[in-house]
């Protein structure tokens, strides 16, 4: 008679045997160039699959990450969509060579967030599409039904985009792959190299279907 | 237009018609209940004299030949799945809103385009052997009452005009509603939205201006909306097993109907083809082409398929088949040696027109700084159709963390000590200063009426968190987060 082991194990096979698609792994990933981020997640963002990334203190470095998503895609000449809940994005902050391959979608509300990432997730001309939530009403988050994430899970699934879901408090429910800033820089990082900045974020790895990373210091 | 309705009349006895081929151009009609209470619910066009609700035995002595069948419930699953994709290829917010309907929303999507695309589809439909009928409206209600006037696309521009003359049955009324408003002389949407909705209100109840809502095509509601294929497969079971490739070559192209409108709902197209043949003593016959090239054309498909089934010899009778795609990106465009174009050029601009609609033509594109040292000034400017090598490094590369802008800005009270901030108040942002670095001052325009001047700083707070503070005068705002 098998072990409880051999039965699972055959039991998983079976599974993936009769539902290939909800057993298939992430082809391939989209590096951050943000080395805590690409060691959290073992490479860079997942395609085909929702990342949240929570920045639940100020200035934990969530935008110094885009920034590094923008130079990282754009020295792969890859397109990248960033859907901007509360119109927070400054393009002045940024060199100007790393906005040629950026669409920006400047949302006023978050229905119109999700509404437009919904159709940029399912294009297919995009690498990265990022969805910003930072800045939006909490109230009106927390509203927002469990279906629309699972939409957005599903629509990232169906195709190579690595979504990368940017938020102030935990939100999305089942996500794959977590990653929390909780420690504010300084400002004795304003004098440093972005690249440096970039080096020293706290990332934190909550919740993830990788390896276990428990907490990775840059 | 802001809703389409895709309906399908009489959609039991067409998905039973498109799934039989020996029912084609006979008269035929479906039957509800056993024996000889069984009563017609829908018949063809070639069953004279026969209309829903008779008695079985009576259809038939007024229609001799007229073949009577139960419904088929897998027919309906496939065809209602082929309604589907049909949906999907118009638009990707869509609801499956019944048997044989579909509700799609098309805000954002290009009128004309949009309108060559259904008429497009409705013609293939009704060659796969489902006849469309697509109504297109302002609200789902509206679009609802087109596509059931529609011969085969109806598209509703003025909803006053179109609803006026429609007769009440259209609103749905109970027979008591109608009874009443038949004894007040109305018989027309148009005839009861004449008179005032709170009168009839008054008079009939809140169901009475439910009514009235429906009769202006107001009652709004939220689409529930379906997930595209994922999966691009379909599955036939013979009962009982058959013989001949003839009935195989008639369902393999209504699956490759069925499949090919799915990919391309998806944005997909297939690289690869498998087919299994179910055989009656449960082995199986099993092939897998690689197409010539990625595509979603039926016909091509059809004459591989064919092609192969024409030589096939089986040791036993087929008592099922089984077609499954392998999806890939559709390759729209070839691509030069040093070239990143767009994959997919016609999908990117579509779907960037419908982000427009959603949050306005000026709110999205590629940021350009302007030319200018004013803070926060840029254009946003149609995205390039190819990414473009980044030019050399910057001679002045970007230093520390980058800015996350408050639009507006939030006003806020500084206290300064010794000529730099020191602490925060009356506003969202309060508490003591740790640190703070300026003032950056900054000026332009001077000769125009817009022209600026500024201060700015950089705080961190004692509680965290470093912002960007600017001042002009003795008003100050928190311009950002530097994040």
């Amino acid at each position: 008679m098998p072990g409880p082991s051999q039965t699972v194990s055959a039991l998983r096979s079976l599974l993936a045997a009769r539902f290939p698609e909800k057993t298939r792994r992430p082809c391939g990933s989209v590096p951050a160039a943000v080395r805590p981020i690409d060691d959290a997640l073992g490479g860079g963002l997942p395609a085909g699959r929702l990342t949240e990334l929570v920045s639940w203190a100020p200035s934990s470095g969530g935008q110094t990450v885009l920034a590094g998503l923008l130079a990282a895609t754009q020295a792969a000449r890859q397109r990248i969509a960033l859907v901007d809940g509360s119109d927070g994005f400054a393009p002045g902050s940024v060199p100007e060579d790393l906005l040629r391959h950026l669409v920006w979608v400047r949302c006023r509300a978050p229905e119109e967030a999700f509404a437009a990432a919904d159709i940029l997730v399912r294009d297919g001309n995009y690498s990265v599409v990022v969805l910003d939530l930072r800045g939006c009403a909490e109230r009106v988050l927390r509203r927002t039904p469990a279906s629309t994430w699972y939409r957005l899970q599903r629509a990232a699934e169906g195709g190579s985009v690595a979504v990368l879901v940017q938020t102030q408090s935990l939100l999305v429910p089942a996500v794959p792959w977590r990653l929390i800033l909780d420690t504010p820089l300084s400002l004795a990082d304003a004098g440093a190299p972005r690249e440096a900045v970039a080096e020293r974020l706290i990332v934190r790895a909550e919740r993830s279907h990788a390896p276990a990373t428990e907490e990775l210091a840059g | 237009m802001n809703y389409a309705v895709l309906s399908v009349p009489d959609f039991a006895l067409h998905a039973l018609r498109r799934s039989d081929p020996s029912l084609c151009g006979r008269a035929v009609a479906l039957v509800a209940g056993e024996g000889r209470r069984a009563r017609v619910t829908e018949a063809s066009p070639e069953a004279k004299g026969v209309a829903p609700g008779l008695v079985s035995t009576l259809a038939m002595s007024r229609c001799p030949g007229i073949i009577l069948r139960q419904r088929e419930p897998g027919a309906e699953v496939e065809a209602h799945r082929l309604l589907v994709a049909a949906a999907f290829t118009l638009a990707p917010r869509v609801e499956s809103t019944g048997s044989g309907c579909c509700t799609v929303d098309l805000r954002g999507s290009d009128p004309a385009r949009t309108e060559a695309l259904m008429r497009l589809r409705a013609a293939e439909l009704a060659g796969a052997g489902l006849p469309l009928r697509i109504g297109a409206g302002a609200t789902p209600l509206i679009a609802s009452y087109a596509a059931r006037c529609a011969e085969p696309v109806l598209i509703v521009a003025d909803p006053g005009d179109f609803l006026a003359p429609l007769p009440l049955a259209f609103a749905g009324p109970t027979p008591e509603q109608e009874a009443v408003l038949r004894g007040w002389g109305i018989a027309t949407l148009g005839g009861l939205t004449a008179l005032p909705k709170a009168e009839v209100g008054r008079r009939m109840g809140s169901e009475g201006a439910l009514l009235w809502e429906r009769a202006a095509g107001e009652a709004a509601r939220v689409l529930r909306l379906v997930e595209p294929a994922k999966s691009f497969a379909a599955e036939w079971d013979y009962e009982p097993p058959v013989e001949s490739v003839e009935p195989l070559f008639f369902k393999l192209r209504r699956f490759a109907e069925r499949v090919a409108l799915e990919l391309r709902g998806a944005g997909f197209v297939a690289e690869k083809l498998s087919l299994t043949l179910l055989l009656e003593d449960e082995t199986d016959h099993r092939r897998e082409f690689r197409l010539p090239e990625p595509g979603a054309d039926v016909e091509g498909w059809l004459r591989i398929l064919n092609g192969h089934l024409a030589a096939v010899r089986t040791e036993a009778r087929v008592a099922g088949v089984r077609l499954v795609a392998a999806p890939a990106r559709p390759p729209e465009r070839q691509e030069g040696l040093f070239d990143t174009g767009l994959r997919d050029p016609a999908s990117f601009w579509e779907n960037l027109a419908r982000v427009a609609a959603i949050v306005g033509d000026d709110r999205v594109g590629t940021p350009v700084p302007a030319d200018t040292h004013r803070p926060d000034a840029f254009a946003l400017q149609r995205p390039a159709e190819s990414v473009e090598p980044a030019a050399v490094a910057p001679v002045h590369p970007p230093y520390g963390p980058t800015l996350r802008r408050f639009r507006p800005p939030w006003p806020v009270r500084v206290v300064c000590e010794a000529g730099s901030p020191a602490r925060l108040e009356g506003g969202r942002l309060e508490g003591r200063v740790r640190e703070a670095r300026g003032p950056w001052r900054g000026s332009g325009d001077w000769w125009k009426p817009e022209a600026w001047a500024l201060e700015t700083w950089h705080v961190e707070m004692s509680a965290g968190g470093i912002y960007q503070l600017a001042s002009t005068g003795d008003v100050w705002r928190v311009e950002g987060m530097l994040d």
